[in-house]
């Protein structure tokens, strides 16, 4: 055998741990980036040559492949995963913050104004005739009031942010959209050659798994590199071979009955490449915008409609006792024809004292002084069972603060398991995929020790060449 | 799946996130012990937050009874008080009738008498008209008014017709429905009506020297009714005082079930934030040592 290969040979391993140290050095200055997955280079033997005398022998080292450490299957669950995270996390911190507007354990609550009316309500049905009395009960009917304006107005702002936080989520989703298609375009394109697009296909993943928080996605590989991703309900196809075919889109929809008063929702749906909105219900049934539809559309709507029951209640049964046809102000007056209502509006958002003077209010059923009978009455209202609610009106207030505790903490223990799923596979992922430092240091080694040893082979080969020279 | 290769954003991951869920609990922790409660939000404990609400209105109706009944049995305690000395006044006029009925009195004696039941008749009116804070106690506890029994030495009196206050009773709530009230009032014409016409007829009887022998039965009627009415306030009283006892022990029992429900066991919390605390500083300790413990600590490069 010559001294020649044997010289090429130490090249080619010389270059071949160099690219090695390259791709272990890749690894460790990614060792921080968000969804890198870690590279290996694969030697591979040069083709064997053939030595005089027929004998074969190796040619020395080439990198075969820089290929990344990946389970597909993982990579498609922990997607899976993060749909459902995105889903209960929307779920979870909106409730909370619709669980903070109806707290009725802090102070002010709304439970401690109406028990300070109804406190009123008593003191007046022992003084009926004081005024001081009776401007208490106005001062505390305005406190409820207010404070239910305040709620209904919360949550109305709620849905209205919610509304914007959904616009904003299909805004960024579509980004996601064309960013797939334009890195499916990239790695067709630089796959074409041979080789794997290994950064283009970690950045169009971490993509992948933006979107799929947004909304379920059913991903398909494409034999040239690019993907197929259809919505994971309703079935269509959203990126395909690098061109978006559905996008996703809001419009304004007026006609939406879960809108609270003053507020314009929008509905969500996708527009084909003729710029055709399909209402497409089922494509988000899933993800962090099914979370903020769920409570934008559901538990607020419900949280208020509640909230006006209650409201509609106490003004219906307060203004029914003040506008008793035999009910009297303090002056003798009948507040009953023409009506003297205590309480304006039939909402929470409406509510509103409906009298300012308060002689005006009805204590009395005769004329007689002193008489505190409808006083009575309204005082009685504190324990009476009300029939749209089912219960008395504290009883009805502490059902809602035990509903809407429950559902939050529901939300907040389904987030949590989604997230303790997505914690595990995340984990399988960084386990498999994930950079070890102590693992590419020990690469490190091994290749620096084949380079040096490669670099001996080519200084021996030398030296000999060297005493072959010094013969002539 | 088994995992045994970590990477290193992997342990850094782990331990931000055990870091971040130690330091949460420390600051609910912490919370509930600046606090004295369990929980300041519904979903921390849905079941006890409901618990806590319903509490609180229970514990305000009960308030409300409590001070009713409180308001209540000052008026009856007043109304006792004016109905002894109501009583006592028909007591003397008795006396006196008997004494002119007897024949015992001598004409100057007459005329002292009828001057001291005319002074009966004054204060079984001003008894009447009796007020507690500016409000007419056997005149339906009508505030601010003027006195429901007229002057015995105006013109043309009357004691058939003396009273002209409000013949409304006036009741007071002391239970959650409409049936539980306890009247607290009394009407002033029920129960003086005849004891000032008795009086006014007494006073006649003496000023034309006539035999007060006939007076007798209606000076004992209306002191009867006195009596009776006054019996009824004593009763209504018990009754307002045993409601009283009884919101008295309920308020107790709520207000405990509402700190058990509600309030922290200081006690056990702090034992909670220091295991937190020890636990975060192990935490801590550990993983800087784990992660500090790298090959590149041992290689000369």
């Amino acid at each position: 055998m010559a001294i020649t290969p044997a010289l090429d040979i130490g090249k080619r391993g010389l270059l071949a741990q160099e690219a090695a140290l390259g791709v272990v050095g890749n690894n460790i200055a990614n060792v921080n980036t968000p969804g890198y997955t870690r590279q290996v280079a694969e030697f591979a033997q040069d083709p064997s040559i053939t030595l005089p005398g027929g004998a074969l022998a190796g040619a020395g080292v080439h990198i075969a492949d820089i290929r990344q450490i990946i389970d597909p299957l993982v990579t498609r669950r922990l997607q899976a995963s993060l749909t459902t995270t995105g889903e209960r996390d929307a779920v979870r911190d909106q409730l909370e913050r619709l669980s903070g507007i109806l707290n009725d354990l802090n102070q002010p609550s709304l439970s401690d104004n109406l028990a300070k009316f109804f406190d009123a309500a008593d003191a007046l049905a022992r003084t009926p005739q004081g005024l001081t009395e009776r401007q208490t009960l106005l001062g505390a009917a305005q406190a409820v009031a207010v404070e239910l304006n305040r709620r209904s107005s919360d949550l109305a702002a709620l849905q209205a942010d919610l509304d914007t936080r959904i616009v904003d989520r299909a805004a960024a989703a579509n980004d996601d959209l064309k960013r797939i298609a334009a890195l499916d375009t990239a790695i067709v394109a630089h796959e074409a050659s041979g080789s794997h697009a290994n950064d283009l296909r970690d950045q169009r993943q971490e993509v992948l798994n933006d979107l799929a928080k947004a909304i379920g996605v059913n991903v398909l590989a494409n034999p040239d590199g690019s993907l197929r991703v259809d919505a994971a309900g309703g079935g269509l196809t959203l990126v395909d071979k690098g061109v978006v075919v559905n996008q996703i889109a809001t419009r304004a929809d007026p006609g939406n009955p879960a809108a609270l008063v003053g507020n314009s929702l929008h509905q969500l749906g996708l527009v084909n490449t003729q710029g055709t909105f399909l209402t497409v219900d089922a494509a988000f049934s899933t993800g962090e915008l099914a979370g903020l539809l769920q409570v934008r559309d559901g538990s607020t709507v419900t949280a208020s409609q509640h909230l006006d029951t209650l409201a509609n209640t106490l003004i219906t049964t307060v203004n029914t006792i003040q506008t008793d046809p035999s009910a009297l102000d303090l002056d003798g007056n009948s507040t009953g024809a023409p009506a003297v209502p205590f309480f304006s509006g039939t909402t929470a958002g409406t509510i509103a004292v409906g009298i300012t003077d308060p002689r005006k209010i009805a204590a009395a059923l005769s004329a007689q002084a002193g008489d505190n009978q409808n006083a009575l009455r309204l005082a009685d209202l504190r324990q009476t069972i009300q029939g749209p609610l089912g219960t008395t009106f504290d009883g009805y207030l502490a059902l809602e603060t035990g509903r809407i505790g429950g559902d939050a903490s529901l939300a907040a223990d389904s987030a949590s398991a989604a997230q303790l799923l997505t914690t595990q596979l995340t984990a399988q992922r960084e386990g498999l995929s994930g950079v070890n430092l102590n693992e590419e240091l020990t690469n490190l080694l091994r290749f620096q020790r084949a380079f040096q040893a490669s670099a001996r082979v080519i200084s021996t080969g030398n030296a000999i060449l060297d005493d072959l020279m010094r013969l002539l | 799946m088994a995992i045994d290769r970590v990477s290193d954003s992997q342990a850094f991951t782990l331990l931000n996130r055990r870091v971040a869920s130690l330091q949460a609990a420390i600051r609910d922790l912490t919370d509930q012990i600046g606090s004295g409660q369990r929980f300041t939000r519904p979903e921390q404990d849905p079941l006890g937050a409901g618990q806590v609400v319903r509490y609180g209105g229970e514990l305000s109706s009960l308030t409300g009874f409590t001070e009713t009944t409180s308001f209540g049995r000052e008026v009856l305690g007043v109304e006792d008080q004016a109905l002894g000395d109501a009583y006592n006044i028909m007591v003397r006029a008795e006396e006196i009738a008997t004494q002119q009925a007897n024949g015992t009195l001598s004409a100057q004696d007459r005329l002292a008498s009828r001057e001291e039941v005319h002074g009966l008749l004054e204060s079984l009116t001003s008894t009447g008209n009796t007020e507690f804070l500016g409000r007419r106690v056997f005149a339906g506890l009508a505030q601010d008014v003027p006195a429901p029994f007229a002057d015995p030495n105006g013109a043309g009196y009357s004691a058939a017709t003396a009273f002209v206050g409000s013949t409304q009773e006036f009741s007071v709530k002391i239970g959650s429905t409409s049936a539980e009230r306890v009247r607290i009032t009394t009407r002033g014409d029920q129960v003086f009506t005849t004891a000032l016409s008795a009086l006014q007829s007494l006073e006649n009887t003496l000023a034309t020297n006539g035999n007060a022998a006939g007076d007798l039965t209606a000076l004992a009627q209306g002191r009867a009714e006195i009596a009776n009415e006054r019996t009824s306030v004593g009763a209504r009283g018990a009754q307002l005082d045993e409601r009283k006892t009884q919101v008295a022990g309920l308020t107790e029992t709520v207000t405990a079930a509402r700190s058990r429900a509600r309030d922290a066991d200081l006690v056990s919390t702090i034992s909670a934030l220091t295991q937190a605390q020890t636990a975060l500083q192990a935490m801590l300790q550990a993983g800087s040592l784990t992660l500090q413990t790298s090959l590149a600590n041992l290689l000369q490069f």
